[in-house]
């Protein structure tokens, strides 16, 4: 009973990843999505997987799941008729919003509607004061009032609870919800201060109304899983991959459903950070680019970097700015409009553009031939013999070479009076260069220098452009993981559980004593050790991580802090005014010693065991034995145009295979290509490791 | 070198690059920046330019008002020093709001990017700083030398070297030193990333001169630009405008002349310059008015001097949209923010589908007060009126117009000022009637429950001339200031004592078209959404609204 299965539901796949953590062998296994009911995928897939592993259901003792239903519901506003109960005087702060305009030249700029309908939000009078002081009582008949007169006048499934400073006393809003328990108990009820109490109502309630709009689905879902594993014979342990790049149990995930957002990219960065620690590299660039976007992190010291508000829902995809704010703890994605099958045109300065448009999977690019005319970036990548006509996705689907050619003859060829394949170069490398950009600029906001990083790339698209990207991003080395087409599954099973709780407590640093300290972090451990409740995980093996947001007094700007494991009580806060300016110094260059200090939140992370220590994986094989496979006719700028590329087979590779690009690399989900000069190595757990030819080098445009 | 014409996807490439690295440079500040402004409300800009300091880049998140002073600020560096007197490590600076943005406590800083021993191109950045000494921005500031220190163009930097010279006068002349030594070293830092990309990207391509780079950049955008403007029937129009000043009304003047491919906006007929800090020097009216044309024609198209070069735009001196030296222009913005809409509205017979009704704007507050234990608190308050209504398009309720600010959370209001927010509401009927309605405004009510007395200092406007409807559409509802329930002037600075309750309605946006052909479910939505009440739907719209099935039918 010790498998370890990682399930990740995506748009067009459900991935599967089993492994055997005796022997550490993993097979892998993909399924078509069923988006009427993901768990169909779940369920059908699993058995396939496990007698692919030569193993009974029964043998899994551990599935971790990843699911893209709560962010699917919120773009689809497909969720529970919610009602929203707020402070008197702010029903309208979710239509207020941020009031910011995030284009400055859109005059028609849209933004998207709020969850919660105007008439089903009741304000009900009462306040507590910033400090945590009552400033009105609850007025309980008024609540239970008028909650019984809008249930009578619409159906109600969910309620968001959302006080004004509940994030600092939650008193009242607790109140609140035991009277909508009593008078709609078959109500599921969320509350903004127990969703995740971050200073900032609209943000803060915005998450609440998220949590309730998705948490009756979510749960039905939970339940048809649960009972159809069961049915299977998997009687092992369930959780839930989160968006911070840990899981949870099923209990938890039903309470939060909030926090599952983006969980299958964050178990992709997650995936590359622990492939990082295996291999010695602390700080690396994670590039997963699929058929409709591609997705960035940056890993510093092994671990991934998190922030705690993301976007979901946008009006314009890619614009930030334009969805709605998820305050929650997740792995700090960069989304780029870039894949596969991104939509080429010529924009209207007259220059090609690529994305964010994308042809998605239907039609699909030009080359599918499934009446799809326009012409992607996989048409250009095809024109450019980057992909093989007959080896896509492993033979299973051929691409038509002539249609990808006269598409982009046709529509951007012709009208900028360039040849196709000219035209279809600039393609490619407008991806290039919108994903490097993306990374520089992420990089950029957050202190990270990539010059002496390694990027570890992935995902169907990510193999084909990452050697470019690196080169100008001046990142020295790529790493082509083995399992690169289903990270986020793997990344899943080898995930610990975790989960992280916030309070905002604003604190005077030179006024802190040691007991306050030690007892606010005790407070926020219990907390979040409840999540551990149910599952096998001893309080003794829990990994604790303590942090402070804080910032000098007066400033806007909180930094996080990690606090040293060893220290506490007056020792720690002996260190903090030290441990601040080290951190301050690492973003803004520079401190200023004499400045006092305020604690804005308090924060802590608490995990169980890692399943494995280890990445070092034994995947299962291909018969082939033969590593070069031909050549093919490919386009390498550097080397003059069309050069007959060596085509080499990536499971057949064997630890310590070498070769010099140009060359290319298939496996069924993904093309490495590599460039003219730059050196390829296979490492002893099977990655593929490429260097750039020369990190100052020039690259042709 | 590459001595291959530029063809459509290199340009493509390398101008996306260019625009990268100015979109790098801004993160690069906002990160290290201190000012309030800067980091929340992204005030300021970032500009790349070519060795002829024509620009040719400029970062997507720029404040609109910069990108278009930028291009004249770096015409006037250039004609203090000449580009063969400039070394490599010097940076060149000036705030003089006639040079600059128009006004004091925004700051520019450029450094040419050096090639070898040659000048390829300038990076300029622009941020607000925290202070710049003087009476700071007050509305009664009576002329230029109350606000504050005013560097003429000098190297800030010469080869490396902060001047230290210039170092002493400011430090000797400004509050809050540590923070705006922190931002003008974030300027400095930020231009010295630019060069440092600019010298990789063209590493990378193995170029040596941006000079045929820039000459297509230009040539492409502008082009555009003509193209769009042969498409707008020639003629002139004329548009005047009332606005207020501090108790008096002011009338700006515009007319608006497109021949062919070029188009000239001559503010001739503007009121005249006044005696409070509202005046405009002209660098800033050119600025708005070349926004305004942007947005109506090539409103996707980055900007550069390309896009400038068929615009030309006059205003004689003296008037307040060309004030001269001494005037003060602290609130420059308060009187040139009207310059968009007065430039939609001569446009809106000929392009109907493009223009935007009047938006209800903002109001930006600055509030003071002395804290019991001596600390001082100085911070912002922010609230947007409703955006003006388009053809086919709501105007949407509480975003500013034409600038941009973030909302002030009022839990975070609360825990800095101890003053209670009463209530934040969307105002129904505020939104001007049209077809497709003009935003609505909003209502806050602050309560000084701080236990001190507070300073406000309002910059207030459209409280005597609502915003326009366009094309039939009818005007958004005023602006309106109370404190205790009692009227009180816009502009000018109130003291709230403990108890005392300022309640701000915001402006509704303008109209669109006639609001007799609203669709009746449109308006059966705003009176469900609280947009638009029972009432105003029959007396705005003739529209008959079923309160308990939320129907409408029209008269």
């Amino acid at each position: 009973m010790d498998w370890r299965v990682g399930i990740d539901i995506g748009g067009t796949f459900t991935d599967f990843a089993a492994l055997d953590p005796r022997s550490g062998r993993l097979v892998v296994h993909k399924q078509l999505t069923t988006p009427h009911d993901p768990s169909a995928a779940v369920i059908a897939g699993l058995p396939v997987l496990m007698q692919k592993a030569g193993a009974e259901i029964s043998d899994v003792g551990t599935i971790v799941h990843g699911t893209t239903l709560v962010t699917n519901a919120l773009i689809e506003r497909r969720g529970a008729k919610t009602a929203m109960i707020c402070t008197e005087g702010f029903a309208d702060v979710l239509d207020i919003a941020k009031e910011r305009r995030y284009d400055m030249y859109d005059l028609r700029i849209s933004y998207p509607e709020p969850l919660i309908e105007r008439p089903m939000r009741i304000e009900v009078s009462e306040r507590i004061g910033p400090s945590g002081e009552v400033v009105e009582t609850l007025d309980h008949d008024q609540v239970r009032d008028r909650l019984q007169r809008l249930a009578q006048a619409r159906e109600i499934e969910a309620i968001a609870v959302c006080l004004l400073n509940a994030y600092v006393d939650d008193t009242h809003e607790r109140d609140v919800a035991a009277i909508v328990a009593e008078v709609l108990p078959d109500v599921s009820i969320s509350r903004s201060a127990d969703i995740f109490p971050f200073m900032r109502e609209y943000e803060r309630w915005t998450t609440t109304t998220m949590n309730a709009f998705t948490q009756p689905m979510l749960s039905r879902y939970l339940d048809r899983l649960e009972t159809g594993l069961g049915e299977l014979g998997f009687a092992g342990g369930l959780f839930i991959m989160t968006s911070s790049g840990g899981t949870v149990t099923v209990e938890t995930a039903r309470r939060y459903p909030v926090r599952l957002l983006e969980s299958g990219p964050a178990a992709g960065v997650h995936f590359a950070a622990r492939l990082g620690e295996t291999s010695g590299i602390a700080d690396l660039l994670a590039y997963d680019m699929g058929g409709t976007t591609a997705k960035g992190a940056l890993v510093r010291d092994m671990t991934p970097l998190h922030r705690y508000e993301m976007e979901v829902a946008r009006v314009h995809e890619f614009k930030l700015g334009s969805g709605l704010p998820a305050k929650i703890p997740v792995i700090d994605l960069i989304e780029i409009g870039a894949g596969g099958g991104s939509l080429a045109e010529i924009d209207a300065r007259g220059v090609v553009k690529v994305g964010p448009r994308s042809a998605g999977a239907d039609p699909g690019p030009a080359c599918y031939g499934l009446g799809g005319s326009a012409p992607t970036l996989t048409d250009a990548n095809l024109s450019l013999g980057y992909l093989s006509a007959d080896f896509f996705l492993g033979g299973e689907m051929a691409l038509d070479g002539g249609a990808a050619t006269e598409a982009i003859g046709r529509e951007i060829a012709a009208p900028l009076d360039v040849d196709a394949l000219r035209a279809a170069w600039g393609i490619h490398e407008t991806i290039n260069e919108d994903v490097a950009r993306a990374f520089r600029n992420h990089a950029s906001e957050r202190g990270f220098d990539y010059r002496r990083s390694t990027m570890v790339a992935f995902g169907g698209s990510g193999p084909i452009h990452a050697l470019r990207v690196a080169h100008k991003l001046l990142v020295p080395r790529v790493v082509f993981p083995a399992g690169a087409g289903v990270a986020s599954a793997i990344g899943m099973l080898i995930s610990p559980l975790s989960f992280e709780v916030l309070r905002s407590d604003l604190v005077e640093l030179e006024g802190l004593q040691p007991a306050a300290i030690d007892q606010g972090f005790a407070n926020l451990v219990d907390e979040a050790a409840d999540a551990f409740s149910g599952t096998d995980v001893r309080r003794t093996d829990l990994t604790v991580v303590r942090a402070l947001d804080m910032r000098y007094r007066g400033q806007g700007y909180d930094i996080e802090v990690t606090m040293p494991a060893n220290l506490a009580g007056a020792a720690l806060i002996e260190a903090l005014p030290r441990l601040f300016a080290d951190a301050y110094e690492g973003v803004f260059s520079k401190s200023f010693p004499d400045r006092p200090i305020d604690i804005i939140a308090w924060k802590a992370t608490v995990s169980g065991p890692r399943p494995t220590d280890s990445t070092d994986f034994a995947f299962d094989r291909g018969a082939a034995d033969q590593a070069r496979k031909g050549v093919r006719a490919a386009y390498f700028p550097d080397a003059g145009g069309f050069v007959e590329t060596p085509v080499y087979d990536r499971l057949a590779l064997k630890p310590g295979d070498s070769f010099a690009g140009p060359a290319l690399v298939e496996e069924r989900e993904s093309t490495c290509v590599i460039g003219v000069g730059d050196r390829v190595e296979i490492d002893s757990h099977g990655n593929l490791i490429a260097s750039i030819a020369a990190a100052e080098g020039t690259l042709a445009a | 070198m590459s001595k291959a014409p530029i063809d459509a996807v290199s340009l493509g490439i390398m101008w996306d690059r260019l625009i990268a690295i100015t979109d790098e440079i801004l993160t690069a500040i906002v990160r290290t920046a201190f000012s309030v402004g800067v980091r929340e409300a992204w005030d300021l800009a970032c500009v790349m330019f070519d060795a002829k300091g024509r620009s040719i880049a400029q970062a997507s998140l720029s404040m609109p008002a910069f990108i278009g002073t930028a291009p004249l600020t770096m015409r006037h560096m250039l004609a203090r020093y000449p580009v063969e007197s400039l070394k490599p490590g010097d940076v060149l600076v000036t705030n003089d709001p006639w040079l600059g943005t128009g006004h004091t406590p925004d700051i520019c800083v450029a450094r040419p990017v050096f090639r070898g021993d040659r000048v390829v191109g300038f990076v300029m950045t622009i941020t607000h700083l925290p202070d710049i000494g003087g009476a700071g921005l007050a509305i009664g500031n009576p002329d230029l030398y109350h606000e504050g220190l005013i560097l003429p163009v000098c190297k800030l930097v010469e080869a490396g070297t902060f001047n230290p010279l210039l170092r002493d006068i400011l430090a000797n002349n400004v509050r809050v030193v540590d923070e705006v030594f922190g931002d003008i070293d974030a300027n400095v830092a930020g231009t010295e990333v630019g060069a440092r990309l600019v010298g990789e990207f063209m590493d990378e391509y193995g170029i040596d001169d941006l000079q045929p780079l820039a000459d297509a950049i230009i040539a492409q955008s502008e082009g555009a630009m003509r193209r769009e403007l042969a498409a707008i029937p020639d003629g002139t129009y004329r548009r005047e405008m009332a606005i207020e000043t501090v108790t008096e009304a002011l009338d700006l003047a515009c007319a608006v002349t497109v021949e062919g491919d070029r188009i000239a906006l001559d503010f001739a007929g503007t009121g005249p310059a006044a005696p409070v800090a509202i005046n405009v020097p002209f660098c800033y009216t050119r600025s708005f008015a070349s926004y305004a044309v942007k947005c109506l024609t090539t409103p996707s198209i980055p900007n550069n001097d390309g896009t400038l070069l068929p615009i030309s735009i006059s205003a004689p001196e003296g008037c307040i949209l060309a004030a001269t030296k001494p005037s003060p222009t602290g609130g420059r913005h308060t009187v040139g923010w009207f310059i968009v809409p007065l430039v939609m509205s001569c446009l809106a017979d000929v392009l109907p589908g493009r223009v935007q009704a009047d938006s209800g704007m903002a109001t930006l507050m600055l509030v003071t007060a002395r804290r019991s234990d001596g600390r001082e608190m100085a911070t912002q308050y922010f609230l947007a009126g409703g955006l003006g209504a388009m053809d086919g398009h709501d105007g949407r309720a509480a975003v500013p117009f034409p600038t941009n600010n973030a909302v002030v959370p009022s839990e975070v209001w609360e825990r800095e000022t101890g003053m209670r927010v009463l209530y934040r509401r969307m105002l129904p009927d505020t939104g001007g009637p049209g077809r497709f309605r003009g935003g609505t405004g909003q209502e806050a009510a602050l309560v000084n429950t701080s236990g001190m007395p507070v300073d406000v200092s309002i910059f207030g406007l459209r409280t005597k001339f609502p915003a326009r409807g366009f094309l039939g559409g009818a005007p958004g509802a005023a602006r309106e200031f109370a404190i205790n329930g009692s009227a009180i002037p816009p502009k000018g600075r109130h003291a709230l004592a403990p108890g005392d309750t300022l309640t701000i309605r915001e402006a509704g946006g303008g109209g669109y078209g006639d609001p007799k052909l609203r669709a009746v479910e449109a308006v059966a939505a705003d009176v469900a959404a609280g947009a638009v009440s029972v009432a105003g739907a029959l007396s705005d719209y003739d529209v008959t609204v079923d309160p308990a099935t939320g129907l409408g039918t029209r008269a």
